[in-house]
């Protein structure tokens, strides 16, 4: 096989508190596509910022084509032919897809005029090489994440990069637009481009990476051919053990007692007629593509948007006057699908974020009661195995599944009857993921009823007592998890298979 | 352990540090500055000024801003002293009046802005012109007058205390209690923090803001009535300055313009900081266009210390 072209020689990176990095090798080769993987805080970032010259390692060596080199700045790995896309991508959304790929370095005319015809002319060929029909007048804000997720490439190509890094890619793209993307990368292998790939999505790495590079606790836990090991190995080495049963066992529910139900809910534009109920002790997954309605609907339960129509009847009383406040008082707890902006308030700590919705317990009179608050902090980082230095820590420096713990924390700290979940384990590594499911099966047994929403079909079919499949607004069908197909599910999904109107059971 | 704290409180600490200093210098470089005279002249200039700036701390913490302020202080100064004209008995009556329309107007802006979504800053322009312009058409020049004892207020003492020093003290410490202790401080930053997050825990956002925006102008009519007792009659233009002035001495104290980050606390060493510095310039005879270039500066160079501690 062709040489490495990039090699990190014995990477080691201390943050306050954390080694990140401890002795990590790692080496790419021309024309090949390589993963990164490992759970979050496994150190997988860190590593990638190094390389992408946002980081400078405490200690180790970085032959880049055979040289020795440090960089000293993110433009000076660019130059060097670098480039990383990340999950958050850095485009302008109102200007043209042409302008941002060449943003800061647009071909000029003389007097610093920009030359237009050029430009348009330069981006046409890079998208033509990437082999995507988008359209180069078009403004950013008006194309999909998917088409954003190309121009960022096509920007790391108008770079003359040819080591492309991506930062869990797929955590923004699914289905058709994800093949695009392999077709994408496949193109740029054979070009001899040295891709790296992060990603915890075992599937995926298997798909399109030669060979993966895994990572634990800021180690090497070491490199191997994608084409020499299967799946179960790749996780034993990311989580440290084997995880042979990832969800955990139902139980049988003994009597169906209704906590929730709903009938001919409607909201103009996103909910169509839904009718369904939720028992005690059962979990309800509800399934859907993107845009299905389905955290329209969670908000409509929750209270957080009104409905034009319907009735929604939380144990046997009719809810009137629906409000985010009423559903906590009445005990309905509504975890979020996007943890980083209406999860948590990020400048506030982790004490302050764990009893927001239950200081109306926590306080006297008008104040808030110091050192009960602190108890109950103290009780659920214990409880949830939270990873904080002290609950004093502002919750924008936990990693990404403790956050998700907080948040959960948060919402059982409330006298829970019925907690919605919104995409509960988007972005969290595998052994977090697992705690997660444990954690909602124990909730459930204890007498909580779930309603989960998930796009991740294993993860409905294995945690639900019963699956609601949505489309455009409405409700396809029910499925028992036994009977369930993810082909199946995803028949009505797209909304060619519709099973019942009434989804009560 | 004390890293922590110190980056926890990092904000306040940096201003209470350029405040001894300013004291240090200001100190060495006059001889008048040091002297009780002085001294009690510049702890009764804080009062007026300190209101508003607590005032401001609120509304800003919720990530919104009040410029309505300043002419909310000229209002209460105008009709208190218009309406009085100087009669022992129109005291309380006038002053109930007074506070109850300065709260009113808070109400109107706390409600338009959580019922409409219509940006602070607009919302407070426009309730500022509408003041400003009610103010003018009572009347076009200084105006009325108090009985002797409506003096009190600015110029009395309470166990030699400037009574206008323990107002302001009491204000502080209560402002203070009720961020730091209190449901509605907590809410008062959560809603700043994010505001989608405090409204999913089942916080009346709208509420608090409403609160926020009353806090406000009740604290500029105490401005307003601290002015007019000081100079003995109302002046309709006299607020103008605290529409900005209010804001700078939050924004040295390291509250942060989009909320959720900040107090009472660092806001206090804010203002002893504008008050001094503008003493301090004055007894060192530098004409006030200097006085607006040193003030800007300071604003400008606090506020980019917190921005690169925060990195």
């Amino acid at each position: 096989m062709s040489k490495n072209i990039v090699e990190m020689h014995q990477i080691t990176k201390a943050f306050p508190g954390v080694l990140a990095l401890d002795s990590v090798d790692f080496n790419c080769m021309q024309g090949e596509v390589h993963a990164l993987v490992g759970e979050n805080g496994a150190g997988k970032s860190t590593l990638m910022k190094i390389l992408a010259g946002a980081y400078r390692p405490d200690s180790g060596r970085i032959i880049l084509r055979g040289n020795d080199i440090a960089f000293h700045s993110p433009r000076e790995a660019q130059r060097h032919g670098i480039s990383i896309i990340y999950q958050e991508f850095n485009l302008i959304p109102d200007l043209s897809v042409a302008e941002n790929i060449f943003l800061g370095r647009e071909p000029q005319k003389r007097m610093g005029f920009i030359d237009n015809t050029s430009l348009s002319e330069k981006a046409q060929s890079l998208l033509e090489d990437l082999g995507v029909a988008i359209d180069l007048g078009m403004r950013v804000s008006e194309l999909g994440v998917a088409q954003q997720q190309m121009i960022e490439i096509a920007k790391a190509l108008s770079l003359n990069a040819d080591i492309i890094m991506m930062d869990e890619p797929s955590a923004v793209v699914s289905g058709k637009e994800l093949e695009s993307l392999f077709r994408i990368i496949r193109t740029l292998k054979a070009n001899k481009k040295a891709i790296i790939y992060i990603s915890h999505r075992i599937d995926e790495i298997f798909q399109i990476a030669d060979r993966a590079t895994v990572l634990k606790d800021g180690k090497l836990v070491g490199t191997v051919q994608t084409s020499d090991v299967d799946k179960p190995k790749v996780v034993s080495m990311m989580v440290g053990r084997s995880l042979s049963e990832t969800f955990p066992q139902r139980k049988k529910l003994k009597q169906k007692q209704e906590v929730l139900a709903l009938k001919n809910v409607s909201r103009e534009g996103f909910l169509k007629d839904i009718s369904f109920n939720v028992h005690k002790g059962e979990i309800l997954g509800i399934a859907g593509l993107v845009g299905a309605g389905r955290s329209e609907l969670a908000r409509a339960i929750f209270g957080a948007d009104p409905i034009d129509m319907g009735e929604i009847i939380l144990k046997e009383k009719i809810i009137k006057k629906s409000s985010p406040k009423n559903s906590i008082v009445s005990g309905i707890g509504f975890v979020t699908e996007n943890r980083a902006h209406d999860g948590l308030i990020h400048s506030l700590s982790l004490r302050k974020n764990l009893t927001l919705a239950i200081l109306e317990r926590v306080k006297k009179w008008f104040y808030i009661r110091d050192r009960y608050e602190k108890e109950i902090s103290k009780q659920s980082v214990d409880q949830f195995k939270i990873i904080t230095p002290s609950i004093e820590q502002e919750v924008r420096y936990l990693s990404g599944g403790n956050q998700q713990k907080v948040i959960l924390a948060k919402w059982i700290n409330i006298n829970l009857s019925l907690l919605i979940l919104d995409e509960p384990t988007r972005g969290i590594d595998v052994g977090t993921k697992s705690e997660v499911y444990t954690l909602m099966r124990r909730l459930a047994d204890q007498g909580t009823a779930i309603i989960m929403i998930s796009s991740e079909l294993p993860e409905i079919i294995g945690m639900s007592d019963r699956i609601l499949v949505m489309h455009d607004g409405e409700i396809m069908g029910v499925v028992s998890p036994d009977k369930a197909t993810e082909e199946g599910i995803l028949m009505m999904a797209t909304g060619q298979k519709r099973t019942i109107n009434k989804a009560e059971g | 352990m004390r890293i922590g704290l110190l980056k926890r409180h990092s904000a306040v600490f940096i201003v209470y540090v350029i405040l001894a200093i300013l004291i240090l210098t200001t100190g060495l470089l006059s001889d008048v500055f040091l002297t009780f005279r002085n001294l009690e002249n510049l702890l009764r200039q804080v009062a007026p000024l300190g209101f508003v700036s607590v005032g401001q701390t609120f509304a800003i913490l919720t990530a919104g801003i009040d410029l309505s302020i300043g002419s909310v202080v000229s209002m209460t100064s105008v009709l208190t002293t218009g309406m009085i004209e100087g009669q022992q008995q129109l005291v309380l009556p006038v002053l109930v009046l007074v506070f109850g329309l300065a709260i009113l107007i808070g109400f109107i802006n706390g409600t338009i802005i959580s019922k409409t979504g219509v940006h602070p800053l607009i919302v407070t322009l426009g309730m500022m012109s509408v003041v400003q312009g009610g103010i003018l058409l009572y009347t076009k020049a200084p105006t009325g007058s108090v009985p002797i004892s409506y003096d009190f207020v600015a110029w009395g003492n309470v166990w030699k205390i400037p009574f206008p020093i323990l107002l302001f003290a009491s204000v502080a410490t209560i402002a203070i209690i009720f961020l730091r202790l209190t449901v509605f401080g907590r809410y008062v930053y959560a809603t700043g923090g994010n505001e989608e997050v405090a409204r999913l825990s089942g916080i009346k956002t709208g509420r608090v803001k409403t609160i926020v925006y009353m806090i406000c102008s009740f604290t500029a009519a105490l401005t307003g009535i601290m002015l007019a007792s000081r100079m003995g009659m109302g002046d309709p233009l006299v607020g103008e300055r605290y529409m900005l002035d209010s804001i700078i001495p939050v924004l040295i104290g390291g509250t942060r313009l989009t909320g959720g980050v900040g107090g009472v606390a660092g806001t206090i060493g804010g203002i002893f900081i504008f008050i001094i510095l503008s003493n301090a310039l004055n007894l060192l005879d530098v004409t006030a266009y200097w006085q607006w270039i040193v003030e800007g500066l300071v604003v400008i160079v606090s506020v980019s210390l917190y921005f690169r501690q925060k990195r």
